[in-house]
């Protein structure tokens, strides 16, 4: 994959599986810990990325180039709201993926220090789970009996925020 | 234990795929969890296994481990251990870095957030975990909720959340029950109270109960007066202020807990300060504007400097209730305009240059209809990029959301108490930001 205007400096990234991406600077920057890698000039031509697939970092290096496109709100404080409207009708499609990229995705943001992306990727999964009873979440995560709360205690909770339960 | 969670939706997802990944999971979902956990496949366990140790984290500038070795140790791992659930579910949770689960939770509506306290000891917690604090701090603000009282019942508060645009009806704890209070301010997620004899300030986190009865203040003259709040981002304190019509003033402190007059007011001022109290202050870069009238215009102060400014803004002719608001930094005017026995909704944003009220929208023409010939009231329950009117004659109590930024005019639904039928009307209120972990 690569990009446009030959002018700029151009990046490497090397995923996992050996396949090589071309993209431009200012879409690496994006990630923080690239950006600590160029600025501490411990990146080599090629960034090798030994713990991201290249279905993932695909998926990240479409999500980077959109947002380094994109005006950045401390830039202007009258930033065009089309530009953000389409940012954000741009994230929702990104996020309409199945649940083990989502987390693919979010582990491999966390690493690369993307922080738009890893909120993006945690609210998706927050999204899908809010339905869900406690009961249900507790089979799912297969709770200890020994971490649940006491009657006491849930009876304290349930007391505390009943208006949440209307 | 969130990859787990993870990969169980995942399962649903993939056997109801045709559905729309970002919907509610169906309603035969119980079916299929059973389902799965009855018959976890060997495929699925090494597969989730291998993605928990498929990423390490490493600090930036050093170079990523190779994935060959990490992945081949995992797999040696697997070869090891049983496919048992439990054990799988230790392996997974243990490399699932801790503020990436919080930081989920921290996305919750809040709603959902209080239903799964009763998950474990652990989510039970997280209310006063210093690291889900600043997780809580990092989730970009949504649109605001409203923090109302009720006439029929002075003492319990009705919330609106507008983005489920359902009400919910909190108590509020430890307030002496023979006292009235009101909502006047709110920063941070806490909400400012003042009693009806404007005596005593409390804080309160309506979705916590975390509270506090400020200290009194010196002066002893109970008048009116008008309260702003604001918050130190950094600090997590908070400041709130109360200006009276004879130009006197004092700010609370969170962190030294005390009132102080910073000093006069400067001869610029004209007073006395004929306050528009119905008009909430609103809070641009660190500053707090309020509106007066006589001269008409707007009086600042700059909460971190002490200097107060005075600017002169002829009001919209054929006013009469009115408020201030704000909009990302935008300062603007909500207010009735009455003309004949017609009446409508007006919104004008302040133009900085020429110090004049621009008109930028109108309430829909066919909501006005519904005043015409009639004595209309209006107050604003809030007023931060997110408006609550509330529009009253004899017989009638509308109540409206305008969006500032989409110019969107919405209509409330009415507000009944759990188990009733019969609408509380509202009599007063404040916009804040929910937030799970902010401290009175």
């Amino acid at each position: 994959m690569s990009t446009s205007s030959s002018s700029s400096k151009k990046i490497v990234l090397k995923s996992a599986d050996n396949e090589t991406f071309e993209i431009d600077e200012i879409v690496a920057l994006e990630s923080q810990a690239i950006k600590n890698m160029i600025e501490d000039e411990c990146a080599d031509n090629v960034i090798p990325l030994g713990n991201i697939d290249s279905k993932t970092l695909s998926k990240i290096i479409e999500y980077c180039k959109k947002h380094a496109e994109s005006p950045k709100k401390d830039d202007n404080a009258d930033i065009d709201e089309k530009a953000v409207e389409d940012l954000k009708s741009f994230d929702a499609e990104f996020a309409k993926v199945d649940m083990p990229l989502i987390q693919d995705i979010l582990m491999a943001a966390n690493f690369l220090n993307i922080d738009n992306l890893i909120g993006l990727m945690c609210r998706t999964i927050a999204d899908r789970i809010k339905g869900k009873t406690p009961e249900e979440i507790r089979k799912i995560l297969n709770i200890n009996k020994n971490d649940l709360l006491s009657p006491e205690q849930e009876a304290k909770a349930r007391e505390e925020n009943s208006w949440a339960f209307d | 234990m969130l990859r787990q969670l993870i990969a169980q939706l995942h399962h649903l997802y993939s056997t109801s795929s045709s559905l729309p990944l970002v919907e509610e999971p169906p309603p035969n979902q119980r079916w299929c969890l059973l389902n799965l956990e009855d018959n976890p496949s060997e495929d699925d366990c090494c597969n989730l296994i291998m993605r928990s140790g498929k990423f390490k984290l490493l600090e930036p500038g050093k170079a990523p481990p190779s994935k060959r070795a990490r992945k081949d140790r995992t797999r040696g791992k697997l070869a090891e251990k049983s496919t048992s659930a439990e054990t799988m579910d230790e392996e997974i949770w243990k490399e699932f870095p801790e503020d990436l689960y919080e930081a989920v939770i921290a996305r919750l509506p809040v709603t959902a957030f209080f239903r799964f306290r009763s998950v474990c000891q652990k989510w039970n917690s997280l209310l006063t975990s210093n690291s889900f604090s600043v997780q809580c701090n990092q989730v970009p603000r949504t649109q605001p909720w409203f923090y109302t009282r009720t006439h029929e019942n002075v003492n319990t508060g009705a919330m609106y959340d507008p983005v489920s645009r359902k009400w919910h009806h909190p108590t509020v704890p430890a307030v002496p029950t023979k006292m009235i209070i009101l909502p006047v301010a709110s920063a941070g997620g806490l909400v400012c109270f003042l009693d009806i004899g404007h005596r005593s300030f409390y804080v309160c986190n309506p979705l916590t109960r975390s509270f506090r009865e400020l200290q009194a203040r010196s002066v002893k003259v109970w008048s009116r007066v008008a309260v702003g709040m604001t918050i130190n981002e950094k600090s997590r304190s908070y400041q709130i202020m109360w200006v009276g019509s004879d130009g006197g003033y004092e700010v609370y402190d969170s962190i030294k807990n005390t009132w102080t007059c910073p000093g006069r007011m400067p001869a610029c001022v004209k007073l006395p300060l004929s306050l528009n109290f119905r008009s909430q202050p609103v809070t641009v870069d660190g500053s707090m504007y309020f509106l007066r009238s006589d001269p008409d215009g707007i009086v600042s102060y700059d909460m971190e400097t002490g200097v107060w400014k005075q600017f002169t803004v002829p009001a919209p002719l054929h006013l009469s209730d009115h408020a201030l608001a704000e909009c990302s930094g935008r300062i603007m005017l909500v207010g009735l305009l009455t003309k004949n026995a017609a009446t409508c909704v007006c919104v004008w944003e302040l133009q900085k240059m020429t110090l004049l009220w621009k008109e930028v929208d109108r309430m829909p023409n066919i909501w006005c209809l519904e005043f015409y010939g009639k004595h209309i009231k209006m107050s604003c329950l809030g007023n931060r990029g997110l408006l609550m009117l509330s529009l009253r004659s004899k017989m009638m109590n509308r109540l409206v959301t305008y969006d500032v930024l989409r110019k969107e005019w919405l209509k409330v639904p009415n507000c009944v108490l759990p188990h009733s039928r019969k609408r509380q009307w509202i009599a007063c209120g404040t916009a804040f930001h929910p937030c799970l972990t902010a401290k009175a």
